[in-house]
């Protein structure tokens, strides 16, 4: 079953005089599981399709739906809760609270969920041991790499139970090892803990992992390819 | 187990806003400390008013007619010799049933012009017992010649320094003192100069003759007064506490009050020195609120910079699920601590600077230049010593917090106010 449908999503933004079409009647559904890239040069409209589908922005028309909450007719709190219990957001850099510590950045949207103290902490720390940050747990962001910083994020991230965790080109500040670290793990966690990711990437590396590659052009997209369909189709 | 909305426990939040305020520890301790600085100026400037009023009123007080005063209705209003209380054996016996946490004097005012072989000025005759009196010991420590007057004394009179000067008179000088009468004659009294004194008052040294209740008593005898009921012009009652001067009055106005005896206190009796008060005070508020504009100011911008500061951050907390009810009630909080912290510290600092002015006093004769402090008819002590009633505490800390509070409030609305998608463009 699908999770995520999008249905004619237009986004028109007006300067002036001057409309400019950042997203043209977007049509795309995502099942659940996938590990799924947007890609496209600047300007495309990856940034803005995944705020539109994360409810951080609303579309000029069409509609979204998400697990069968249509995301278009919620009110500006209803997105804030929809956002809290049912995604999880990866985002370029400044992904963490300055004055938290790891383990308290992972937390927080679990406080936010009103879940029990112990639960959180525990899965809090399951999670930070799943991305390999157990020792440097009680760290805050300033005393830990971009690297280590992208990783709570994940960690973060799923440790909220979301639905769909939407990522922001989250390797484009790390250099190449600790990119491809945080994208095996991103890879490994999808498959174990069964969560649909969309990125929005420019890097090949992404690219390489993904799935699913949605390409952008001037905000059309201009193809979909299931990655392990295409190579199989096109081995020999 | 999710909850359907979002829930930000109020110790989370209190932690939050904690540990954001230390961000920038510099940038806070110098805003505290800045605040701390102004609410120490706010408390030393309030609790030297404070002390310098009382000073005056106290003595005000003492020189004048006491916390209550009983007197005949009307006089206050024109006063005049042929005004008195007829009655005084009656009303004293009143006054003592009542027990008054105090002591009641017995009083005797006239106009009088006062003659010597050289001149004549006009003067005010107090007739009053020179042995218990509360004037016996802010006046008596003040004579620069001769003697004090003595109990029965019928024509013993200590006159000020001006006066002296004025009446050409010394020691042993005879002085006629000549007083109208109603009906229209005049009476006058032989006196002689027993002291001079000078009090650095010149409401006082100029104009004041001071007298044995026994040579007034002679002038209202000349006015139709029966000396066996000893007729007076007052009764001044001084209590040990002023501050149940309220109880006291309507105590002694339930017992003697009538058409012909009015009880007044002394804010009645002596209305330009409270209006005096009132202003001065007020000018002290001016400055306080001069003090505080800064104190909001400085508490804005450090809020507000770390508001402008964390638009991404804010970006962040809205996309993760931070309701902006939860975000204003965050940089809120924020200011609630501060506003906090430089309660504490400014009362550190001005409870510092006050509890050193209350013990140590500052010399303001010597301030003042010539030595002396007199002013509205009255005078401060030399040296003044910072009062701060608890009145007061409340009021200011109150004032403080609720300008340091207030100041955040344009933070935390602003901050509410962050659109995920716009603060994470920044």
């Amino acid at each position: 079953m699908a999770l995520l449908t999008l249905k004619g999503i237009d986004k028109v933004y007006r300067q002036g005089e001057l409309e400019v079409h950042a997203l043209q009647s977007i049509d795309l559904t995502v099942e659940e599981g996938e590990f799924a890239a947007l890609v496209g040069p600047s300007g495309s409209g990856k940034t803005t399709l995944l705020n539109i589908i994360g409810g951080l922005d609303s579309p000029s028309h069409g509609s979204i739906q998400l697990n069968s909450t249509e995301i278009t007719t919620l009110k500006e709190s209803q997105l804030s809760d929809f956002r809290l219990l049912e995604l999880g957001f990866v985002f370029q850099a400044y992904n963490l609270v300055p004055v938290l510590s790891a383990l308290e950045n992972v937390e927080l949207v679990m406080v936010l969920q009103g879940r029990h103290v112990g639960e959180r902490r525990e899965r809090a720390v399951h999670y930070l041991k799943l991305v390999g940050l157990e020792k440097v747990m009680h760290r805050r962001p300033s005393a830990l790499s971009g690297g280590q910083q992208q990783r709570v994020a994940v960690a973060r991230a799923l440790a909220a139970e979301p639905r769909l965790v939407l990522a922001d080109e989250p390797t484009a500040n790390l250099d190449s090892e600790n990119a491809t670290a945080l994208l095996d793990i991103m890879h490994k966690l999808s498959h174990e803990e069964k969560t649909t990711f969309i990125f929005s990437t420019h890097d090949v590396r992404v690219m390489e992992r993904a799935e699913r590659i949605i390409t952008l052009r001037d905000g059309a997209i201009v193809s979909d390819e299931n990655v392990e369909r295409h190579q199989r189709e096109h081995a020999v | 187990m999710k909850a359907q909305h979002s829930h930000l426990p109020f110790a989370i939040l209190l932690m939050l806003a904690w540990r954001n305020i230390w961000r920038h520890r510099r940038r806070t301790l110098i805003t505290l400390t800045s605040i701390a600085a102004g609410f120490a100026l706010s408390v030393l400037m309030i609790g030297l008013g404070d002390g310098s009023h009382n000073s005056m009123i106290r003595n005000a007080i003492k020189l004048g007619e006491g916390h209550i005063t009983v007197q005949p209705r009307g006089y206050l209003e024109a006063p005049a010799n042929h005004k008195y209380l007829a009655d005084g054996k009656v009303l004293q016996k009143k006054l003592d049933a009542l027990n008054v946490a105090g002591s009641a004097e017995s009083r005797i005012t006239l106009q009088v012009l006062a003659s010597t072989a050289n001149n004549s000025v006009g003067a005010g005759l107090e007739g009053f017992d020179p042995e218990h009196d509360q004037r016996v010991a802010m006046l008596q420590p003040q004579l620069v010649d001769g003697e004090w007057l003595t109990t029965g004394d019928a024509r013993g009179i200590v006159i000020g320094d001006g006066m002296a000067s004025k009446l050409k008179a010394k020691i042993g000088s005879k002085v006629v003192l000549m007083a109208g009468k109603q009906g229209g004659d005049s009476q006058a009294q032989l006196a002689r100069v027993r002291g001079i004194f000078d009090s650095k008052v010149d409401e006082l040294d100029d104009y004041l003759i001071l007298s044995d209740l026994a040579l007034a008593q002679r002038f209202l005898e000349g006015e139709g007064a029966d000396l066996a009921q000893v007729p007076l012009t007052r009764f001044a009652i001084f209590l040990d506490d002023p501050d149940s001067m309220a109880h006291w009055k309507a105590q002694v106005k339930s017992s003697l009050e009538n058409d012909q005896v009015v009880v007044m206190d002394w804010e009645e009796m002596m209305p330009q020195l409270v209006q005096f008060v009132f202003v001065d005070d007020a000018g002290n508020y001016i400055f306080l609120v001069l003090i505080l504009i800064m104190v909001v100011f400085g508490i804005l911008n450090t809020v507000l910079m770390s508001v402008l500061e964390r638009t991404r951050e804010f970006g962040l907390l809205r996309a993760l699920g931070l309701s902006r009810y939860q975000l204003l009630m965050l940089v809120f909080c924020e200011s609630l601590l501060l506003s906090l912290l430089a309660v504490t510290i400014g009362w550190i600092a001005g409870g510092g600077t006050h509890w050193w002015f209350a013990t140590h006093g500052i010399d303001m004769a010597a301030l003042m230049g010539n030595g002396s402090t007199a002013m509205m008819g009255t005078f401060m002590d030399p040296v003044i010593y910072t009062e701060l009633s608890s009145d007061r505490v409340v009021q200011l800390t109150g004032i403080i917090f609720i300008a340091t509070l207030g100041s955040g409030i344009y933070p935390a609305i602003k901050a509410s106010r962050v659109t995920p998608v716009e603060a994470l463009r920044t």
